[in-house]
């Protein structure tokens, strides 16, 4: 097969090690389920406001009234669970979809009582297409279970290349998003910085007149009008640039510092927090994820009695 | 896995990812979101209802959303705009419960009063230059402070 259809199946197909998709699974399994896990309490409360305060969204959308508030709490506590056997690799052709389905709907539950938050689209996204994904073949559960009963390894006949670089896509896919709608909602005049300016001074000002903290750069910048006009023309730039993350290599990290430093820079003006790209979760899929791993693996062997 | 699987996921995945393109970008959602959250245009004006806490020397201090009854700022301004939208008891209710709370608050030994008010500022005149705007007071009460 020739063409540039069949090149870039080629290309998508890659391989990749099995160690690195693995490495992404127990890390992003391991956001998620401390993610849900410490959010049980709140999780419960909120299931108990009045129902008149639900706005059914994404999986939720199939409800016309509030599921009672235990039944809430035990899916959260059965997610955990799932997401548990998630990050080990256990029964992962089962538990992995049963896991993603049940983080698809805690999340859009929760978010149905509130504003959607954007800082979780894109984890459960990445825990979706993992469980789709070959994620448990190395360093998992299942693999050691195959190990014991004498049977070859698991090998995918796709390998892992595709599912690190869809991880990377649907990353890639926020970012473009983000930039899009900024150029839909408000033209091209967007980059002035007037309108971002408006955004972090209301914002500051609404935290401020609560007594709570405000971000510390937002007052020494908001006199200073041109540098808004910097940070969103590199704010676009980073954005509608995100697949540069595709390309990999020193092409993708520096995408990611730059996406990163966004992140902050929204911390700094805005005292917004993002914890799944602060934290650096979103940009795994462009770095050697499994190299912490290797670390600790070949620090255990070597204390190991040979 | 196959390599098809392997491709019939991936188109479906991004597809579904970039699949808000093809929505208005106000009609946002989870996790399929727009992101329109820092498009949207902005006036730079904001009005909005808060409690001040008045010192004995007409001071003024903003008071935490943990004073106003939830640690979550976001709640807390929906429990003083529904005060203030409702007025008379709910409103004198509210300014009771926040004078109680920071009665009992050492960091706020100084407040004397508390007022319910709506304010209408400029946000960069407000921050940058401490310029205040307008503000209507809804209603008003005292801290209770027993005799030393």
């Amino acid at each position: 097969m020739t063409g540039p259809l069949a090149r870039a199946a080629r290309w998508w197909l890659a391989p990749a090690p099995p160690e690195r998709l693995a490495a992404l699974r127990m890390l992003v399994g391991a956001y998620a389920l401390v993610y849900v896990a410490v959010r049980l309490g709140e999780l419960h409360a909120v299931a108990r406001l009045p129902a008149a305060q639900l706005r059914p969204v994404g999986a939720a959308r199939v409800l016309s009234a509030p599921i009672p508030p235990a039944a809430a709490l035990a899916i959260a506590i059965a997610t955990v669970a799932l997401l548990a056997a998630f990050v080990a690799g256990y029964r992962f052709r089962a538990a992995a979809p049963a896991a993603a389905l049940g983080l698809l709907w805690v999340t859009s539950y929760r978010c149905s009582w509130d504003v959607a938050l954007p800082t979780e689209n894109l984890m459960v996204l990445h825990v979706i297409a993992l469980a789709c994904a070959p994620a448990a073949d190395a360093w998992s559960l299942d693999a050691a279970r195959r190990r014991r009963a004498g049977a070859p390894p698991a090998a995918s006949a796709a390998g892992c290349g595709w599912a690190i670089k869809l991880l990377a896509a649907l990353t890639a896919a926020t970012y473009v998003l983000a930039g899009v709608a900024k150029l839909r909602l408000a033209g091209v005049e967007w980059i002035d910085g007037e309108l971002l300016r408006n955004q972090i001074a209301i914002d500051n000002l609404r935290k401020a007149l609560l007594g709570d903290g405000i971000a510390p750069l937002a007052i020494p910048f908001l006199d200073h009008p041109a540098a808004f006009t910097i940070f969103c023309a590199l704010t676009l730039a980073i954005e509608l640039g995100a697949f540069a993350i595709l390309l990999g290599g020193r092409a993708a990290r520096v995408w990611a510092l730059g996406a990163w430093g966004f992140h902050l820079g929204v911390v700094l003006l805005m005292n917004i927090w993002f914890p799944y790209p602060l934290l650096g979760f979103a940009f795994l899929p462009a770095l050697r994820a499994e190299r912490p791993f290797r670390w600790l693996i070949g620090r255990a062997r070597s204390r190991l009695p040979s | 896995m196959d390599r098809a699987f392997a491709l019939i996921a991936s188109i479906a995945l991004i597809g579904a990812a970039l699949s808000p393109l093809v929505r208005r970008p106000e009609d946002d959602g989870f996790p399929l979101s727009t992101y329109p959250m820092f498009a949207s245009r902005r006036p730079r004006q904001l009005t909005m209802s808060y409690p001040l806490g008045v010192t004995a020397d007409g001071g003024r201090r903003y008071l935490s959303p943990g004073l106003i009854g939830s640690s979550e700022p976001l709640q807390a301004a929906s429990i003083v705009e529904q005060a203030v939208g409702r007025g008379g008891a709910a409103l004198r209710g509210l300014c009771e419960a926040i004078a109680r709370r920071v009665a009992a608050s050492p960091a706020h030994r100084d407040v004397a009063a508390i007022r319910l008010v709506t304010g209408t500022h400029d946000a960069v005149e407000l921050l940058a230059r401490d310029r205040i705007g307008a503000e209507r007071e809804h209603g008003r009460c005292e801290v209770p402070r027993s005799a030393p």
